[in-house]
């Protein structure tokens, strides 16, 4: 009996250990195993960063003779000069300091201490991508969400507006009238994925998705660039005929695998085929969605993707298309942080070129329609959003835009003044795709719950492998949407 | 000393802290756990009693029994793995090995005190095929067997076996020097009476070594078991639970329901079973800490 009770001490003492040591195991071996992977899906565009870094604090200045302070803070009232509040915010994102959106964020706040408000602090920390949503709900949980924090646009952070977690930035940057400083089409595009009148997020980046190809590989096995699907489906034949890998894909993050049936379906089931079947109109099981499963399957069984798609992650991928062990690779214009680097990009400047999807129907999916997306955004606290935000955030809408371009030369979903000088052939390629969007379209798992969401990144290497039919890939997805 | 360990009032005082503490630590959450299984949705977001709903929906979650299957074959595979190899390991160091014993002891420890993201990533590369094959598929080519060369990560039917020759490479030098330890404690004269007597190779094991170590194994086993029961990082950090669901545990499927379905209710439930499997199988186990073996 005492043996027993011994033993059920023990077991004891092991689940408890086993919750709680949960977190930190979870987000050490997911940093370092994820270690130079992309993000999850839809959260990639600003990947790169995914390893926690300690809290940073920055230190103001000492406050300035002279500080004029709390009386100027006339309450609701934000068009005079900044009152200098005296604020500390707590940020919390995916990026590195020195990545990204990390060193948009650190600068700004730089930026807003040294010229408007020296009472300002900020502190900044880092989780990896891959535990973002798990932080934030234990942080919501125990109503301790920081001041600005990065998320997922779309489904994940309806959760946080239904639970009134976060501030309404229509009515905010309406009042603070700040509002007229963000691109029209990142607004859209982001009330679109949440599927809100009212806009609860900013915008840290204005994505097209498409395909990248190796031109070198097009040119020697004589391909053009496709314009229809059928075309693609013949560029595809011909590469894996001149012995060259036609695919590559990140089946390993799973996310790269699924936009490839969402780059299908799309096409030939219309741009808003998945917003249809997250509302319920359309199955999942739908034969289009079916067809655009098979799809996939049909490739992986042709051996497009060369051998082991599923361990294969977005890193290794991109870095088989720059060094011509694949021909192409479908991702985002954030992938151009990779080719302008030259010591990851062998091909070169000139290298790697990029088209849309090809149109199967353009009756159905025109051309110019674009899978976009703003990336991860930052949301703010409702509990802890007061004054001393407002001001800082007026100023951030204010100046994210020609931040974006003369630090990165990228476009944020701002407005902005200045063309980065000596901007980077691959993002002009990007800027051009953007501009000729009349379009946009969200991605896979766009508006799917978390739960629909992991099914169909988690069932997609069964899908690949052959282990599971484009049908049974899909009631899968069916059957935990309509358990929900 | 009797008289002190007699003194009701000196086992209090020895006793006490030592608990107090521990029922603070192990014991609360673990009701709370209780008390969270009955609720759906977290803390803060939807949290909304369910009363046995989440119970229930255990018997029919496809997913939870994919994980309890793989747990359980995990388990018995890396138990037996780990406690087995380093009783072999151990015996080979006491008879076999006669030079360079410490050099191999210290070689066959050293994966216990890898990080074991570390170890993840290197039997990643291990049985990498892409974009080049690894050590293993390189090899496998080498030697003119091509068509064994696969996708050991990548395919179902062959990712859990990888993940546990990973787990049991980790572990078995950490058994093999506890065995060790026991071989050690073990009189030469026993097994010179029995050499003495006739035995061969393996009745000298049967006979003597093995009821000589069977508290050890038992103690081994224990700990190998509660130590495979929360499969989590090995698994996350060399498959992340993939292909699928092929290598996902009932750990990472708890986790994943906590934090990234937002059910902590369901998440508790799932804690809850992974408590009960720890309790039995540990009971099971005694079961065989037979004293006359």
């Amino acid at each position: 009996m005492k043996r027993r009770i011994v033993a059920g001490l023990l077991a004891a003492l092991m689940v408890t250990g086993l919750m709680a040591g949960c977190g930190n195991g979870a987000s050490d071996a997911g940093s370092a195993a994820d270690a130079g992977t992309q993000a999850d899906a839809g959260t990639q565009a600003d990947a790169g960063t995914q390893t926690e870094a300690p809290a940073e604090k920055e230190e103001a200045p000492a406050p300035e003779a002279g500080t004029e302070t709390a009386d100027a803070s006339a309450a609701g009232d934000f068009t005079g000069a900044d009152p200098q509040l005296e604020k500390h915010i707590k940020i919390l994102t995916i990026w590195a300091e020195d990545n990204d959106n990390g060193i948009l964020l650190n600068k700004m706040c730089e930026m807003y201490q040294a010229e408007v408000n020296p009472n300002f602090t900020w502190e900044y920390e880092m989780v990896a991508a891959d535990n973002l949503q798990q932080k934030i709900a234990t942080l919501a949980a125990s109503n301790d969400l920081p001041d600005m924090f990065a998320y997922e646009a779309g489904t994940p952070l309806m959760t946080l507006v239904e639970a009134d977690k976060i501030v309404n930035l229509s009515q905010e940057l309406e009042k603070i009238d700040a509002m007229k400083y963000l691109n029209e089409g990142a607004v859209n595009l982001m009330k679109g994925l949440a599927g809100t009148s009212d806009l609860y997020d900013l915008p840290l980046g204005l994505n097209a998705e498409g395909f990248w190809y190796n031109k070198a590989l097009f040119e020697q096995a004589g391909c053009e660039v496709p314009k229809t699907w059928d075309d693609f489906e013949a560029v595809l034949e011909k590469l894996d005929a001149a012995g060259i890998q036609p695919l590559s894909t990140g089946g390993a993050d799973k996310w790269l695998a699924t936009r490839l049936i969402n780059a299908y379906a799309v096409r030939t089931c219309g741009n808003d085929i998945m917003t249809k079947a997250a509302n319920g109109e359309v199955p999942y099981t739908d034969a289009g969605l079916v067809a655009a499963a098979d799809k996939l399957q049909e490739w992986s069984q042709k051996g497009y993707f060369g051998e082991g798609v599923t361990t294969v992650d977005a890193n290794t991928a991109g870095s088989m298309l720059m060094s011509g062990k694949a021909a192409i690779f479908y991702n985002g214009s954030w992938f151009t942080q990779n080719l302008a680097d030259e010591s990851q990009n062998p091909a070169g400047k000139d290298g790697i070129g990029f088209f849309n999807i090809p149109v199967a129907d353009e009756s159905v999916s025109s051309a110019t329609s674009y899978s976009m997306n703003c990336g991860n955004i930052l949301a703010l606290d409702k509990g802890k959003y007061d004054d001393g935000t407002a001001w800082f955030l007026k100023y951030f809408c204010e100046n994210m835009g020609d931040l974006a371009m003369n630090e990165l030369s990228s476009v944020k979903g701002y407005t902005y003044s200045v063309q980065a000088e000596d901007m980077d052939p691959y993002t002009l390629m990007v800027l051009d795709a953007i501009n000729e969007s009349t379009e946009g379209f969200g991605w896979w798992e766009a508006k799917m719950s978390s739960e629909v969401s992991k099914t169909a990144q988690e069932n997609v290497q069964p899908l690949l492998n052959g282990d599971m039919t484009g049908q049974e890939y899909m009631q899968s997805i069916q059957d935990v949407f309509d358990n929900q | 000393m009797n008289k002190v360990l007699s003194n009701k009032k000196a086992i209090a005082l020895f006793v006490g802290p030592a608990f107090i503490l521990y029922t603070v630590l192990v014991m609360v959450p673990v009701l709370w756990s209780l008390y969270y299984s009955l609720y759906s949705g977290s803390p803060g977001l939807k949290w909304e009693f369910a009363g046995l709903k989440n119970y229930l929906n255990l018997f029919t979650d496809k997913n939870f029994l994919k994980a309890l299957g793989v747990n359980f074959k995990y388990i018995s595979v890396v138990v037996v793995g780990q406690v087995g190899f380093g009783l072999l390991m151990a015996l080979m160091f006491k008879f076999w090995l006669r030079r360079c014993k410490t050099v191999v002891r210290t070689l066959v420890f050293f994966p216990v005190v890898l990080p074991t993201v570390a170890v993840g990533q290197l039997f990643a590369k291990i049985y990498e095929i892409q974009p080049n094959y690894g050590l293993l598929n390189s090899f496998l080519s080498k030697i003119g067997l091509q068509n064994l060369v696969q996708p050991w990560l990548g395919q179902e039917k062959t990712a859990l076996w990888a993940l546990c020759i990973m787990d049991i490479w980790v572990a078995m030098g950490f058994y093999s020097v506890i065995f060790y330890g026991a071989l050690l404690d073990i009189p030469d004269d026993v097994l010179e009476a029995a050499r003495v007597d006739g035995a061969s190779g393996f009745q000298l094991f049967r006979r003597i070594l093995l009821p000589l170590l069977w508290p050890m194994v038992i103690t081994s086993t224990v700990f190998s078991f509660s130590g495979t029961v929360k499969m989590f990082e090995s698994a996350l950090a060399l498959t992340k639970g993939g292909p699928g669901a092929a290598t996902k545990s009932l750990s990472m499927y708890m986790y994943d329901n906590a934090f990234t379905y937002y059910k902590v209710g369901y998440a508790s439930v799932i804690a809850i079973v992974i408590f009960l499997i720890c309790v039995v199988g540990s009971a099971v186990i005694n079961r065989f800490d037979v004293k006359d073996y």
